[in-house]
């Protein structure tokens, strides 16, 4: 039931994207979001979403995964393009009711806001949530994050802390189930009566859940103890982050098609 | 951090100790004493057991061998370090391994090949070397091709083996078990035990060994046993458990079979040695020898027959299955059986046999795929389904569910609140639900007194027992226990089956889930047996043991007294291998006849 749930969505595979150095794909990632921003002409944007189309080729993920991942923002999406094409008033009038009016501007303003929107999403779950697992991900901001332990932010032990968080979920989740079977056999309901009941309903799962993560972390960290654990300090690891040959070669590949949007509309305009 | 690589090292003494005393205030301002002026050895390649009832001071014990307490007095050595002096803390803690209770809370890696590095990292292993010590620990313990698997899927046998060899990564030099095998079953529990000899055979790892379990004990080369932080006795297994009175005075147990040797001792009054208890088959000559010689002696006990249960089936449960899933595969299937007021069900099986969904499905939690339970409703003189919604909360007036480790559904600011959380769902007056309640605190042994105190601030023993109470005071005329002695220490575990029997006798059905074949054996009046979620036998655990080849086709192990007949039947046919009490058993073995035999 519960128990199958997985971490994030990363999908298994074995791409170019699937295997590229997570530093690179987080860096990458960036530079996508800041041509995804600047791309404000409509040319622009049909040659990102060309762009985002090869990501997601290069991925060989199948097209509904990558869909699946814009459905719990299609509300957003439309309520955001709703608010834009009738508040922006520009260019010539296209249609009106009452006090509502759609204007040319307005539609091409509120139809460039979904898209950016879209793309930023299919974006992030390819290069990040679909082909790279949480721990990876945790690996690369341990090492891009390198620089701030010269302020003194402790790196390690934030990455140390969401490792250990994302190996709990399953576990808190199992634990979540068993509790919530054990309050239902003791009458307990949580999907019937108001919201107030209901809230009350969670205070028999979340309290003995408190409980039981608090006892957790106290013999988690005595385990961690005694198998020696000091922070990051001297820390070397089984499986440290290298930049192969490949990963050059796709980075830079990849981030000359995250400029090349921007070039296309420059050299349009000059046109 | 500085480490001195032991290897050469030509210590003789693993640990050595004097007059250790540690102590803590409690949260509400007592000072306890948890380990009191102990003093003891340990030799290199040595293997020792510490027992002792839980609250004895063993965890404070070995959490100080490995630095993670410190005492407030004494003199520590281990590795003939002292323990005291700063420069050695990394020396004895890199070489000190720990495995501890519960599986889930030692395990830090995200994958199983991760989680064994941990330790190797941290000590600055370098990367060829590091890559190697890992692949070398999990082929060592049988998980190298789940090396990339999530620890969270694995099953609790699994994950204490990943434990073990994320120790062994480290090379320790001791090896220190916290009650590692009690939340595993017997066959998970055999299958570490057996990793563990072999890794003092093949490395020589000292062993220090915590543990409820005597059978376990008995394969130490030295048994300790505290109490209140002292050591009571200590000395080779055959010297500690010789002293059968200490022993059970101590809050221990004895093997089944050195119990047997007891009873026919004491029955015929005839002395016993020291080298009787060395081991099972010096026990079963002196056995035999008193059963040969001083049968004539023997006075009969009286037999205390288990209450007939009546023929009132109360729960009945018709060719069962269920999926979690629609296309998922048959997680339990094909399962009937009933049971009758005042009648105890067990169910057996390994992990993962499908136990928790079938009891899961005895009030209503999860319904079923195919198949119906039913449950007899006394006031409509009629079956009610668990299939319908509108019944469900009948159905929960009749049937309590204890789930495993039941501790976790405490939540409430008061014992009291907490206890009368089910009977008011249950939607009785205040008058019903305090009077139920009162009824039900004798019951789990619990007065008065633990009523306005916080469940949180209780013991492991005392949660469990008012986890109980919040289920007797709902006043059901069906439990379902799943484990209800799990983890407890044997005393504990004597207590909570002693509840059992009273509430049997009160004419209460109870469905009892158990990894104890020797307990489900006597207890039970029908047996279930599930296997991969079919069930493959249903009936007396005298026909499910009448037959050798059935059995193990099940792969089920007999009881470890039924093991001890069998050797003895060879000696004397009359004898009854199928009784699964010492007392019967020693009764069988004194008055059955010398011409009659009884089917084995």
């Amino acid at each position: 039931m519960m128990k199958d749930i997985s971490i994030g969505r990363y999908v298994n595979g074995n791409s170019v994207l699937h295997k590229l150095d997570p530093r690179v794909k987080v860096l990458l990632f960036i530079l996508y979001m800041v041509t995804i921003f600047l791309a404000n002409r409509p040319v622009a944007m049909l040659a990102t979403f060309a762009v985002v189309l090869f990501l997601a080729l290069l991925s060989r993920i199948s097209f509904i995964e990558i869909l699946k991942s814009i459905r719990p923002i299609i509300f957003i999406m439309a309520f955001i393009f709703v608010i834009n094409v009738f508040t922006i008033r520009s260019g010539e009038e296209l249609w009106s009711w009452g006090f509502l009016k759609i204007t040319t501007g307005g539609l091409e303003q509120a139809v460039m806001l979904a898209c950016r929107l879209l793309l930023l999403i299919m974006a992030t779950s390819i290069l990040l949530s679909l082909t790279t697992t949480p721990l990876k991900f945790a690996d690369a901001l341990e090492s891009l994050g390198k620089p701030l332990k010269l302020i003194k932010v402790p790196v390690n032990e934030m990455a140390m802390t969401i490792s250990i968080a994302l190996r709990f979920i399953p576990t808190l989740v199992e634990e979540t189930d068993k509790i919530m079977k054990a309050q239902s056999s003791r009458g307990a309901e949580y999907d019937t009566g108001n919201l107030f009941q209901r809230v009350k309903g969670y205070v028999t799962v979340l309290v003995p859940l408190f409980v039981s993560a608090f006892k957790r972390a106290e013999e988690l960290a005595t385990a961690m103890e005694a198998r020696c654990y000091r922070g990051g300090v001297g820390k070397t690891k089984l499986h440290p982050l290298k930049m192969k040959g490949s990963d050059y070669l796709w980075g830079s590949i990849l981030t000359v098609t995250a400029i090349l949007p921007l070039v296309v509309d420059f050299f349009w305009k000059l046109k | 951090m500085e480490i001195k690589d032991l290897t050469n090292s030509s210590y003789e003494q693993t640990v050595s100790a004097k007059e250790l005393v540690f102590s803590y205030t409690t949260n509400d301002g007592t000072d306890v004493t948890a380990v009191d002026h102990v003093s003891f050895s340990v030799k290199k390649g040595e293997y020792v057991a510490i027992l002792g009832r839980n609250g004895s001071g063993k965890s404070t014990l070995a959490k100080m061998i490995d630095l993670l307490e410190f005492p407030d007095e004494g003199e520590l050595n281990i590795f003939e370090l002292n323990a005291d002096e700063d420069e050695h803390f990394w020396t004895i803690r890199s070489h000190c391994g720990m495995v501890f209770q519960n599986p889930d809370n030692q395990i830090v890696g995200t994958t199983v090949e991760e989680d064994v590095a941990f330790g190797p990292e941290n000590l600055s292993v370098p990367l060829p070397e590091l890559a190697r010590r890992v692949e070398k620990a999990l082929g060592y313990v049988g998980l190298l091709e789940q090396a990339d698997k999530q620890p969270s899927a694995m099953s609790g046998g699994q994950k204490q083996r990943l434990a073990i060899a994320g120790v062994l990564a480290m090379e320790p030099h001791l090896l220190i078990l916290d009650e590692s095998t009690s939340m595993l079953d017997p066959k998970a529990r055999d299958e570490f035990l057996h990793l563990v000899s072999r890794m003092r055979e093949d490395k020589g790892i000292t062993v220090l060994h915590i543990t409820h379990d005597m059978h376990e004990a008995y394969r130490a080369d030295r048994v300790i046993v505290l109490e209140h932080g002292r050591i009571r006795v200590s000395g080779t297994p055959s010297e500690v458990f010789s002293q059968v009175e200490l022993i059970r005075e101590l809050g221990l147990e004895l093997p089944k079979w050195a119990e047997l040797l007891w009873e026919l001792a004491n029955r015929t009054n005839t002395p016993i040695e020291q080298s009787d208890f060395e081991s099972e088959e010096k026990a079963l000559e002196a056995m035999r020898r008193i059963v040969r010689e001083k049968k004539s002696l023997a006075t009969k006990t009286s037999k205390q027959e288990n209450a007939k249960p009546s023929e009132q089936v109360v729960l009945r449960v018709n060719d069962l299955a269920y999926r979690y899933d629609k296309k998922a595969p048959d997680a339990i299937s094909g399962i009937s059986f009933d049971l009758r007021k005042g009648e105890i069900v067990a169910v057996i099986g390994h992990s993962g046999c499908g136990k928790t969904t079938l009891i899961s499905h005895l009030n209503g939690i999860l319904r079923p795929s195919e198949g119906t339970v039913e449950i007899w409703d006394q006031e409509a003189q009629a079956f009610i389904t668990t299939n319908r919604n509108t019944d469900i909360k009948k159905i929960r007036k009749h049937v309590g569910l204890l789930f495993q480790y039941p501790e976790y559904q405490l939540f409430e600011e008061t014992v009291e609140k907490d206890i009368l959380f089910g009977p008011k769902k249950l939607g009785y007056d205040e008058e019903k639900c305090k009077r139920l309640m009162m009824e039900s605190l004798p019951l789990v042994g619990l007065d008065e007194s633990v009523l306005k105190r916080s469940p949180f601030e209780l013991s492991g023993g005392q949660k469990r027992r008012v986890a109980f109470a919040g289920i007797l005071a709902m006043a059901p005329d069906i439990l379902i226990l799943d484990e209800p002695a799990a983890g407890l220490d044997p005393v504990g575990q004597q207590e909570i089956f002693g509840y059992i029997e009273t509430l049997r006798k009160q004419g209460k059905s109870i469905v009892l889930v158990s990894h104890d074949m020797d307990k489900a054996a006597q207890i039970a009046d029908r047996v279930l047996v599930l296997k991969q979620g079919k069930q493959t036998f249903f009936g007396t655990p005298r026909k499910l043991f009448s037959s050798q080849s059935d059995y193990l086709s099940m792969r089920l192990d007999a009881p470890v007294l039924m093991h001890t007949m069998l050797a003895l039947k060879k000696d004397f046919p009359y004898a009854d291998a199928l009784a699964f009490d010492v007392k019967d058993a020693a009764d069988s073995l004194l008055f059955g006849k010398e011409g009659e035999v009884t089917p084995s």
